[in-house]
Order: structure tokens, then C-alpha cells, then sequence
């Protein structure tokens, strides 16, 4: 196995990491430092730490001391320049002086100074880079359990088994390879448990997931759990896992100690030598000095010497002055003698690794007697086993530690805030454990405070004389650890919507638009041009003087049934429904309680029981579950079925439409028979279909629904039917000049998310004497009260047509805005639905547009622009 | 420079005392620059600040930090352009950097309503004088390289409103720069002291309770947010406020790549990289009305998928905090500023739903000359407490929605 270094060839085992394989072939820098580039080595092992972050295969800030190595990958170091070993940024520390805690805060105390330096700075900060590559899958699943147990040592095994034992179905998530735990790399500390993991692999009601990380615990015991490459095609799969029970077994990690320069490459954490010498079989040096008393440390002396490291005698946490050495690490100064060595031991502060409790709103108490912050008052979900609890831990070292301010003394690795640092910022009034970290930023950065907050907080009890508890801990906040955006938004699927008479619009030349998910023609390219607004004259001509067609599929459909849909719709709507004749169909508004306008369409009467409603082409859904929430509870017998997608439907409008459509029905299409706002139940082409005689574009027109799969004949057949009238299909463009004409608000577009009926021009549409309805409060006041402003028509001067959302202006001042502008062939001028100020909102009253930063004179209409008193739409 | 080689409390602790002239409910940013201007430009000084948390724990510490005076209507523009003048001007006011990166703020729109949503904006702004304008791919590619703009993305970007002035600041320099100047000037911060209720009496505030103790003020101002309503409440006023959370998270440090804050109302998301190099996403409010700082993992994986949208070449970066917020939601998204109508000595500045933090300077000034001269300025006037009884809503919920 082979992968390459910043060019270099480096060769791996069989259960190598990245970071074992390279410290195999002798590299000791794995990065620089946050804010003085410093040198940093290997520290934690255990990918808690932000010393061995690298770019691989693109990606950058890769730990990669828990990234198996693999064949060909492509291993990059980041934030050094130009090599690790030499940094010219390094010479910040030269500076350091100038450098204290929040220095920024206190430099360039201008904003103009700041504009210049920011730059610089900013240059200098971040990590990785950002890769070009935007590929990466990603899934998602999920799953349900009775008990979930994270931590895959002997009592997290335990656990599972017990859980199983009673019945319950377990899922065991272990964010290491091999289950074991500690055990795997701390082997004096006692047997590895294979008997247990046997038990475990082998019990039909658990199943493992080994190598998955659990990176938080949300309400309801939902966890996220990470899976690196569960598969060949897969970066990372999040699963969604959640569980009647949870058992935290979580363990402990290694944070360092405080002492003059323990972040010199080779200070390194015991546990990190252990997992070097027991899992990858590497010595961490020739001779090394260990920091350390009790059993740990003779144990982790022991393996040293085992793997033929060359040791000291045992150094007391309290006895040590500092490390030495410039790059790495060439000495450590104890007790007024100097040890020299390659490589400083550590045997650290023991914390339980309690997140996911704190998370569940367990607190973390401090226990003196074991030097460690342990769980505490845990929801009844939940449960904690092994070393999380604080059990059988022992203080490595007096906590709160009695700190000297020294400049190289580092509490975060992440940042380069040292003890120096928080002893400052505590003397200028930080003296809370939140506020010490946001102005220090000390557990803010990659290592998410895991190496930094024991300190911290023993440093601030140190120096405001207040206890260990009482300082306490910053909130824990998931994910912990991070996870990648990709893993969080999973396969990125992007589904797309077609009428069932797409293929027909492809067929003729449709230019798409985009509604939502929804394809729709925009305007149909003809032989003779693909000009847009040439091509939208022409069907604007149709529409007018002949007859044209347009799909109207992705309007919303229910249908609602029950003896009581009268009364819901009553309810919901602001107009009345219970008393609309079967056959009759009517324009229905929908407020929120505010009174503000949230959708429109038509309601028919099929029969007594049962309505059809038609909704906007984006408010299906909403229009749906509102219905579906005010019909909840209330024992009324309704039934609402969402049709939409069953259901094709096209708009036949002009002054040929009835001659079109009276070829293929048997139906009298008379005025009179099939009057404005019918709706009828017959066969079109021979296809059962609803026809509803409405006119959104002002002209004598149907409104037809048929099933889906009878689109395509429907369509065509009207086509052929119309073709001896002119008839030419048309596209959402000419449908919008054509309802402007009419002066056909539409909701969204017209209507912002304060309009109210009465300010639309919309009153017939309030049933102010219902009993009840949504919105009723607010719109019991009289139309005319309190408004501010109205939708106005305008005929704009001169040529040019304002762009939608223009402002519309009085004196100078901002006074409205266009909602809707196009140049009208009807009255030869540009056209405009906008919202003016009441007083303005008199037929003939003058307004200015702003058109291209020019003021244009407008008229202001308050009639509809064509057939003001709709004797077209009702011929 | 002094200052960087000496450490000197910011912030000194007091007794509470038993009269104050002002008490401000809520130390963060609004109630810091409330007692600041009422000090330095009023010359009331015996002031006091309580705060029951330490000092920024709440909203004021919790946004995305994200200023911009791109607003919609002819109230709200005014208003947060007094803010974002204050806030250029801040650091050499206070001689403390607040780190205010002016790198410029652009509102993406990916369908033809989104394009004329943000023409209102943009017209309505430069009438106004502010700096904003329409631009299309071209110039969008040229500014933000980063940004996938290509034809083919599924939530294709046809144009964006561009506002230069927008930027970013450290939002705890802030509160710890108005801190530091505050106590300057005399005014008392008391932090960890929670209000845990009020006696009235005549139509005034005559008693706080605190938990250090009660005291008596001759003005009591509610500058709180995520409580604005439990603590007018205590006064006896009712406000018609809806509290939601609103969520965020920040990402591992990059090198800088993204150098303007990106927003997309469509997508309900905004991301900028901070100087650290640390990206800051930000989400709708959570569609519920909550009290919980608990974040939940449908928003963030919302967050995510939308930041993948716009910078696809992000899926490897790592999330390492999410985080969330309260935020006080009026009818109108405006706030509500001014002296409640039945208790004459209290005043409030609440309400600012998701966009209170660029409105601080503003509201602080004005609402510091209210209560010092008895008279509310002309631009406080449109968000009185009463416009609710009256009908008279401002009209900036449909910009504000999520335009951070």
C-alpha cells in the first residue's frame, strides 16, 4: 500500500492510519499552528485534537491520525509556507509581544486602519483550502431501535448485552475500527474483552456499527451517526438512529497538561504512544521522559520500555519547569535537572467524554477526588456506563493546576491561546467561563474545547479563587465531533415536475420556466420566429381575437366531500360556500388570521357533498394541510383528496373557443345553458372531464379537467378541432399580459405578506356577515378603514415599460412599486398593476414611475385596461 | 496602543443600589446602547444595566452578526442606515476595534418574483440614498468566484441585490466595546442580576425585583430579546409577540474564499467566512414558537443542503458548532420601540425578530433622546407600541422574512 505525501511516495501497513504511516517513514511536523505557526507534532492520536490536520484527496482539515491510509491517496499539508519544516509565518511569534489576547480588539481602532489591515489577516488566518471538486455522495438512512449504545468498550459491550439479554433490540455505534475500546491500546490496563465482543457480534438483537461516529444527541433520542464509506460509491452516510433508550459509553479522552512549551513536536499525550506502539507496532521515540504518577504512568512506562523506548524515571506533573527545544522537543527542565529526550510522555488529565449526556441536559458535576467534571442528573431516556460516569478514574494532576502566566504555555492548541493569555483576559473582567472562551476563543476551534476546557476552567478557578463547579463548563453544543456539510445534506436529489402534456409543449417548441418544481412553456418558438416577444404577440393575438390554449395542469386540485364541506369551506374561505348551487363554480380567497391574503382559485359544486377547488400552481401543499388543520378535531365529516397529479387540465379562451369546443361535446355551450362561473360534469373528445366556465385571461373560455393519462388526447384533439379558427397554444408570458389586461391579481406577485383583501380591490370577496370564517377579526372593520395603500392600474407614458418591482413615486419620494408591468396592445402603451397610496388611488390621478433611474409620468386606472365590464368573458 | 501591553477590568462590579435615574432590563447590545447615548449625550448617568446571564449571553451574542441597511420600506430604511453610520464610526468612538468588515452584502434571487422582490429593494434604497443596486451573473461571477452561478444549477441565480456598505462585525466586540464605554461614562453593569418582576402602581413602575435585590427607577426600559413579552408582562403590558428559534452553525477554518456575505431568501439560508476563516450559516427561524437553545438536526441538515446548493465544492468541510437563538416576532417583522401607552415611565425596544443586532446603535440613540427629553424622534414614530390598536402595520415583513 502506497500514497503519496506532498509528493513524496510513503509506504503503509495493513491497519495503518495516514499519520502512523508517515510517522513510520520519520515525519514528525504534521502542521502549523493556528495563529504563530508553530510546529506541532502528534498529540492526541485520536483525531480529538487539531494537530495532524492535512488536505487528502481535496479535502481539507482531515485528522489524519484516525484516516486509514489507502492505495493512491493524495496527502497534502496545509497552513505552512511553503513547507512544514519552514514556515515563513513562523515569525509571528518573534512578535508576540504585540500579538496579546485580543490584540485586534485593540489595534487598528479605526475603521479606515481596519480596512487596511483586515486584508492581511485574513489572508494569514483559515486552515485548508478549499478543493475545485465538486463531486461527493453521500446518504442518508434511518433506523429505530429500542436501546442504542455508544461505545464499543467492555462496558459499552456489556451493556448491549445486558439490554439484549431482556429482550430489547440494540444498535452498538463504536467509532473505532475494532470493537474494544481502550482496551485495543492500553493492554496492562486489563484483558481485551474478546469474549464479550464475540458475545456481541454473535447475538441475533444487536447489530454493530463499528468505525461510525456519533456526533450528537438530539430531542426525542434522536442521534446522528456518521458511517465513513459504508460503500464503494459512498463518501459518508449519515444515519438518523433513534432510540426508545440510550447508553452513553463513551469512555474517556487524554487532554494535555500545563507546562512551559508542551506543544513542541514530541510532547505527546500517553495514549497517543500507546495507540503508536500497540496498534501500529511503531516506538514513539529513542528516549523519552514521562509525566505521570500511579498506575497509568507505570503502565504506559512499561509499554515504552516493552517497544525498546529508552526511558527516564518517572516525572511528577508538579515537578516539571518546561520542555526544551527549538523545532521538537530536545529535553524536559524537572526538578532543577533536565531529562534529555525525543520524545515528553504525558500523562494527561482523564475526561469523560460526556457531550452526548450534556446534550440530553445532563449537568456535569465536578468530582475533586477523581479530577474530573462526571454526568450527572440524566434524563429517564437515558443511561451512562464505564469511565463516562467518572468510575474508576484517578486526577492525574491537582486541578485547579497552580499556573505561572507564561507565554508558551498552551491551553488551546486550536488558537494559540496560552496561559498568559487567559490570565490577561480574567484580569480585564472575562471572569465567566463563556466569556473567557468567547475573548480568548479558547474551545472554539477544531479540537472543539476537548484538549482545552479542563484547563481553561482550572486556570479561571485558579485566578478568581472560585471552585472547579462553580466556574463549571461551557454549554456542549452538537455536532461533537464535526460532520461534513455533505453528510448533513445527504444525496442532493432535485426533482423536477412535467405536465402530463409535457412532451406535446417539447413537441411545439416550448421555452421552459421554471415554478417551483414545475416545467412550464414560457412561450412556444414558432417556424417563423423564436423571438419572445414576437412569438408572445402572436399568442397574445390568438388568445384575443381567435382562440388559444394552455395548459393549466399544475394549478392545485381537491377535491373536498362530506356533508360538512360546506361548513369547512366556510370556515377557511372567506367567502361562502355552503350556499353555492351544484353546478356553479366561485372565486375563493384565503386569509390568515391578520386578514392577509394567503391563496386564491375556484371552488365548483359538483354535487351537494362534494367541491372541486383549484389553488395556486405553489400553494398546493400549503392549501392542503391547512384545510386538513381546521378540519382536525372538529368531527365534521369531510374527506380531502388531493387530485393534482391525477388530473390534466388545459384553459380553451377566446372569442372562437365555444365553435372550437361545440365540435367535440355534446354539451350546450349556450351563454345561457353554460353561463359564466357553470361548471359542468361531460365528455370532451369522448373523455369524462369537469368543465368549469371561467376566464383568468378575460375572454369566453373553459376551463377543462380530465385525467392525466387523457392529456395528450384532449390537447391534440382540441388543437385539431381549432385548428380551422386559428386556434395556437400559449405560454405562462402571454397568459400574464393577458390577465393584466384584466387587471387579475395574483396572489404572491400582486400581494405581498401584508395585503389584505380590501387593499387587493378584492372586498366582494369577504363575507363580513359569516358567522366565522379565518381573518374575520381582521377584516370586520370597514373595507375603506384603515388603508394604507392599493393595487391601482397604470398607463404608463411614453415607450418604455417599467420592470416589475420599479419604484412608483410623489415627488421624488418612494410612494409604491409595480408589481406587474407590460407593454398592453389593447390600449398601446405600457401597463401596470401597482401598489400607490390611498389618496392617489382616484381614477385619473397622476403617480411617477421610476424606469431606469428616470421618472416617467403614470396615469392611474381603476378599472380593468380591456372589457372593463366583462361582457367578453360572459359572451 | 497602551492598552495592548496593560490589562484593566473592562467592566467594574457594583452594588445594586436602591434608585437608579434609568434601569435597562437586558445588557445586550440594545440596553448597552441605550445607557451609553443616554449617557454620553444626555448626561444621565446613574444608570444601571441588569442582566441575568453574563453580559452578551443572549441574541446579542447568538446572530450571525451580518449588517445591512438594504431594507424595504421608507420606515425601516432611515432607521438602519443611522445603524450602519453608527457602526462605521464605532471603533473610533469607542477606541476599540469591533472588527466591522464592509465587504459587501448580496441577496441572490433565483426566479422572476425573487428578481422583482429585490427591485423594490433596490429602488426604494437608492431614492433613500443607500448604497444598493441590481447586478446579474456577469458581475455576480466577477465579485464571487466562489459562487456556482452557472446555468445549469438547480436554483439558477438570474441577479442580485448588491449593497456594498453590508458587511459582517465581531458582535461580542461590540457588546464588550459599549460595555467598556459605558462603564466609562459612569453607568452601572450588573451582570448575573435577573428582573424577576415589577410592581406598579398609578400607571408607573414603582419596584424591580431583582435577584440581588429591588430598586426603584424613574425609567425602566425592556431591552431584552427571546423575553420581551414575559418582561413587559411584569409591567402589566401586553405585547403581541410570537417567540421562534433560529438556528446556525460554523464551520472549521478555511483559507479565504468567500469575501462577501451571501444570502438567498429562496434557499433560506446566508453564509459569509469570517477573518478566521470559519464559514457562518443561518437558517429561517424554526417554523414553531419555542424557548429552546437546543439546536435540532433537520435545520441543520437544511442548512447544509442549501450551502451545498450555492458552493457545492463545500461538501468535505466540517460543521463544528450549531447553535440557536430566540427570536420575538411581531405582526409586521418591525419592532416595537417606544413608552408603553398605560405605564408612563416604561419603555421598551423589543420585537426585532431576526434583525435586531444592525439596528442597535439606531434604536439605542433614538430610544436614549426619548427617554431623556420626553419626545420621540421622527423615525421611532412608525414603530410605536400602539400602531397594533391602530392598525397602522409597517410594511417590511416582506423583505425581512429572511434577509439577513
Amino acid at each position: 500500500m502506497r500514497f503519496e505525501f506532498n509528493g513524496t511516495p510513503v509506504e503503509a501497513r495493513p491497519g495503518d492510519t495516514v499519520a502512523s504511516a508517515l510517522y513510520r517513514a520519520g515525519q514528525r511536523v504534521f502542521s502549523r499552528s493556528f495563529k504563530y505557526h508553530r510546529p506541532r507534532g502528534l498529540l492526541c492520536g485520536a483525531g480529538k485534537c487539531p494537530n495532524c490536520l492535512m488536505q487528502v484527496d481535496g479535502v481539507p482539515n482531515v485528522r489524519v491520525c484516525v484516516t486509514p491510509a489507502r492505495d493512491g491517496l493524495v496527502v497534502r499539508h496545509q497552513h505552512a509556507y511553503p513547507s512544514l519544516d519552514f514556515d515563513w509565518l513562523s515569525l509571528a511569534q518573534r512578535f508576540d509581544a504585540f500579538l496579546p489576547v485580543g490584540w485586534y480588539y485593540k489595534t487598528f481602532r479605526s475603521h479606515a486602519l481596519w480596512r487596511a489591515a483586515e486584508p492581511f489577516i485574513r489572508r494569514a488566518a483559515g486552515l485548508g483550502v478549499v478543493p475545485a471538486d465538486p463531486a461527493g455522495e453521500y446518504e442518508h438512512a434511518f433506523r429505530q431501535a429500542d436501546v442504542a449504545v455508544i461505545g464499543g468498550g467492555p462496558s459499552g459491550l456489556e451493556a448491549a448485552l445486558a439490554h439484549a439479554g431482556a429482550g430489547s433490540e440494540v444498535v452498538l455505534v463504536d467509532d473505532q475500527p475494532e470493537l474494544g475500546g481502550h482496551r485495543r491500546y492500553r493492554k496492562r490496563a486489563g484483558p481485551e474483552p474478546t469474549d464479550l465482543i464475540a458475545r456481541v457480534r454473535s447475538h441475533p438483537a444487536i447489530s454493530v456499527l463499528a468505525g461510525a461516529y456519533c456526533f450528537g444527541l438530539y430531542e426525542g433520542n434522536l442521534l446522528g451517526v456518521v458511517q465513513p464509506a459504508p460503500h464503494a460509491r459512498c463518501r459518508e452516510r449519515l444515519l438518523h438512529l433513534r432510540a426508545a433508550h440510550v447508553v452513553v459509553a463513551t469512555g474517556v479522552y487524554e487532554a494535555p497538561l500545563l507546562f512551559p512549551n508542551n506543544d513542541l513536536v514530541g510532547v505527546m499525550l500517553s495514549t497517543a504512544a500507546q495507540r503508536l506502539i500497540h496498534l501500529h507496532g511503531l516506538p514513539p521515540g529513542k528516549r523519552a521522559a514521562v509525566i505521570g504518577r500511579g498506575v497509568r504512568a507505570e503502565e504506559v512506562l512499561a509499554d515504552l520500555r516493552s517497544a525498546g523506548v529508552e526511558t527516564h524515571l518517572l516525572i511528577a506533573p508538579e515537578e516539571v519547569e518546561r520542555a526544551e527545544g527549538a523545532a521538537s522537543v530536545s529535553a524536559l527542565r524537572a526538578r532543577g535537572e533536565r531529562f534529555p529526550c525525543d520524545v515528553v510522555v504525558v500523562c494527561g488529565h482523564l475526561v469523560p467524554d460526556a457531550g452526548l449526556l450534556s446534550q440530553a441536559g445532563a449537568r456535569l458535576d465536578w468530582n475533586a477526588q477523581v479530577g474530573a467534571f462526571c454526568p450527572a442528573g440524566l434524563p429517564p431516556t437515558m443511561s451512562a456506563a464505564g469511565e463516562v460516569t467518572g468510575a474508576g478514574l484517578s486526577a492525574a494532576a491537582p486541578l485547579p493546576a497552580p499556573v505561572a502566566p507564561h507565554k508558551r504555555a498552551f491551553v488551546c492548541v486550536c488558537t494559540d491561546a496560552t496561559t498568559q493569555d487567559l490570565c490577561d483576559a480574567l484580569g480585564e473582567g472575562f471572569d465567566h467561563m463563556e466569556t473567557l472562551k468567547r475573548y480568548t476563543t479558547t474551545t472554539m476551534g477544531p479540537c472543539q474545547g476537548r484538549m482545552c476546557q479542563l484547563n481553561a476552567i482550572a486556570v479561571c478557578a485558579r485566578q478568581t479563587g472560585r471552585g472547579m463547579q462553580e466556574t463549571g463548563v461551557t454549554t456542549s453544543r452538537p455536532p461533537n465531533p464535526g460532520v461534513t456539510l455533505g453528510a448533513l445534506a445527504g444525496p442532493r436529489h432535485h426533482p423536477i415536475r412535467r405536465t402530463p402534456l409535457h412532451h406535446q409543449h417539447a413537441d411545439r417548441g416550448a421555452v421552459w420556466l421554471d415554478m417551483g418544481e414545475w416545467k412550464r412553456p414560457r412561450y412556444y418558438r414558432t417556424a417563423a420566429s423564436s423571438d419572445e416577444t414576437t412569438c408572445v404577440r402572436a399568442e397574445y393575438a390568438a388568445v384575443r381575437q381567435r382562440v388559444g390554449l394552455i395548459d393549466v395542469s399544475t394549478l392545485g386540485k381537491l377535491e373536498v366531500r362530506g356533508r360538512d364541506a360546506g361548513r369547512l369551506l366556510d370556515k377557511v374561505y372567506t367567502h361562502r360556500f355552503s350556499d353555492l348551487a351544484v353546478g356553479r363554480a366561485r372565486y375563493a380567497t384565503l386569509c390568515d388570521d391578520h386578514g392577509i391574503l394567503l391563496d386564491d382559485g375556484t371552488i365548483s359544486r359538483l354535487a351537494e357533498d362534494r367541491y372541486f377547488l383549484t389553488t395556486t400552481t405553489g400553494n398546493l401543499d400549503f392549501v392542503e394541510q391547512w384545510l386538513l388543520w381546521w378540519l382536525a378535531g372538529t368531527g365534521q365529516h369531510v374527506h380531502i383528496a388531493n387530485v393534482t397529479g391525477g388530473l390534466a387540465a388545459v384553459n380553451l379562451a377566446g372569442p372562437l373557443a365555444r365553435d372550437t369546443l361545440r365540435k367535440l361535446t355534446a354539451l350546450d355551450l349556450g351563454s345561457q345553458a353554460f353561463s359564466y362561473m357553470a361548471c359542468r360534469q361531460a365528455e370532451v373528445a369522448g373523455i369524462p372531464a369537469i368543465l368549469l366556465r371561467i376566464g383568468f385571461v378575460g375572454e369566453t373560455g373553459w376551463e377543462i379537467h380530465v385525467p392525466a393519462e387523457c392529456g395528450p388526447d384532449l390537447w391534440d384533439a382540441l388543437l385539431d378541432a381549432g385548428r380551422e379558427f386559428g386556434i395556437r397554444p400559449f405560454g405562462v408570458e402571454a397568459q400574464r399580459l393577458l390577465r393584466l389586461e384584466k387587471k387579475h391579481v395574483i396572489i404572491g406577485v400582486d400581494t405581498d405578506a401584508l395585503t389584505t383583501p380590501y387593499e387587493a380591490g378584492l372586498n366582494w370577496v369577504v363575507r363580513r356577515e359569516k358567522e366565522d370564517f379565518i381573518g374575520r377579526h381582521a377584516l370586520s372593520g370597514s373595507p375603506r378603514s384603515p388603508r394604507r395603500e392599493s393595487l391601482v392600474g397604470l398607463v404608463v407614458e411614453g415607450e418604455q415599460t417599467p420592470e416589475d418591482g420599479s419604484a412608483v413615486m410623489i415627488n421624488g419620494r418612494p410612494a409604491g412599486r409595480v408589481t406587474s408591468a407590460r407593454f398592453s396592445p389593447h390600449v398601446g402603451a405600457p401597463i401596470a398593476l401597482a401598489w400607490a397610496p390611498e389618496a392617489k388611488a382616484v381614477e385619473g390621478a397622476r403617480v411617477e414611475v421610476r424606469i431606469r433611474g428616470r421618472a416617467v409620468t403614470a396615469r392611474v386606472t381603476l378599472e380593468a385596461f380591456y372589457d372593463p365590464e366583462g361582457a367578453r368573458l360572459r359572451a | 496602543m497602551d492598552e495592548l501591553f496593560q490589562s484593566r477590568r473592562m467592566w467594574r462590579r457594583h452594588e445594586l443600589k436602591p434608585h437608579y435615574d434609568v434601569a435597562i432590563v437586558g445588557a445586550g447590545v440594545h440596553g448597552l446602547a441605550t445607557a451609553y447615548y443616554l449617557a454620553k449625550e444626555h448626561g444621565v448617568r446613574k444608570v444601571a444595566l441588569l442582566e441575568k446571564g453574563y453580559l452578551g449571553c443572549g441574541s446579542s451574542g447568538r446572530n450571525t452578526a451580518i449588517l445591512r441597511s438594504n431594507y424595504r420600506t421608507v420606515e425601516g430604511i432611515p432607521f438602519y442606515e443611522l445603524s450602519l453610520k453608527l457602526y462605521e464610526q464605532m471603533s473610533a468612538e469607542l477606541g476599540w476595534n469591533v472588527l466591522f468588515s464592509q465587504c459587501g452584502h448580496l441577496t441572490l434571487a433565483h426566479n422572476d418574483s425573487g428578481v422583482a422582490g429585490l427591485r423594490v429593494r433596490a429602488e426604494n434604497n437608492q431614492l433613500l440614498g443607500v448604497d444598493s443596486r441590481i447586478i446579474y451573473p456577469a458581475e455576480i461571477r466577477r465579485l464571487v468566484p466562489a459562487l456556482d452561478v452557472s446555468s445549469g444549477a438547480h436554483w439558477p441565480i438570474l441577479a442580485a441585490l448588491y449593497h456594498p456598505p453590508g458587511g459582517i462585525i465581531r458582535h461580542d466586540a461590540v457588546v464588550w466595546g459599549y460595555a467598556r464605554a459605558c462603564d466609562a461614562l459612569g453607568v452601572e453593569i450588573h451582570p448575573f442580576t435577573e428582573v424577576t418582576g415589577m410592581e406598579t402602581a398609578r400607571g408607573r413602575v414603582e419596584r424591580v425585583r431583582t435577584t440581588r435585590g429591588d430598586l426603584a427607577a424613574g425609567a425602566v426600559v425592556n431591552c431584552t430579546a427571546g423575553w420581551a413579552s414575559t418582561v413587559s408582562q411584569m409591567a402589566g403590558v401586553p405585547l403581541p409577540i410570537v417567540t421562534h428559534p433560529l438556528q446556525a452553525c460554523v464551520t472549521e477554518p478555511l483559507k479565504p474564499f468567500l469575501h462577501h456575505v451571501i444570502v438567498s431568501a429562496t434557499l433560506h439560508v446566508y453564509v459569509n467566512q469570517t477573518d478566521k476563516g470559519e464559514l457562518v450559516i443561518g437558517a429561517e427561524i424554526d417554523p414553531y414558537q419555542s424557548y429552546s437553545f437546543r439546536g435540532t438536526l433537520p435545520t441543520l441538515e437544511q442548512m447544509a443542503t442549501y450551502t451545498l446548493e450555492l458552493f457545492p465544492q463545500l461538501h468535505g468541510l466540517r460543521v463544528l458548532r450549531q447553535w440557536a437563538g430566540v427570536c420575538d416576532i411581531t405582526p409586521d417583522f418591525a419592532p416595537i420601540i417606544g413608552r408603553a401607552e398605560d405605564v408612563v415611565n416604561f419603555y421598551m425596544d423589543v420585537g426585532w425578530g431576526t434583525y435586531g443586532f444592525k439596528a442597535a446603535p439606531g434604536s439605542g440613540k433614538l430610544l436614549a433622546a426619548l427617554i431623556a427629553t420626553g419626545r420621540a424622534p421622527e423615525l421611532l414614530e412608525p414603530f410605536a407600541p400602539g400602531r397594533f390598536r391602530q392598525g397602522r402595520l409597517v410594511g417590511e415583513k416582506a423583505a425581512a422574512a429572511v434577509s439577513h
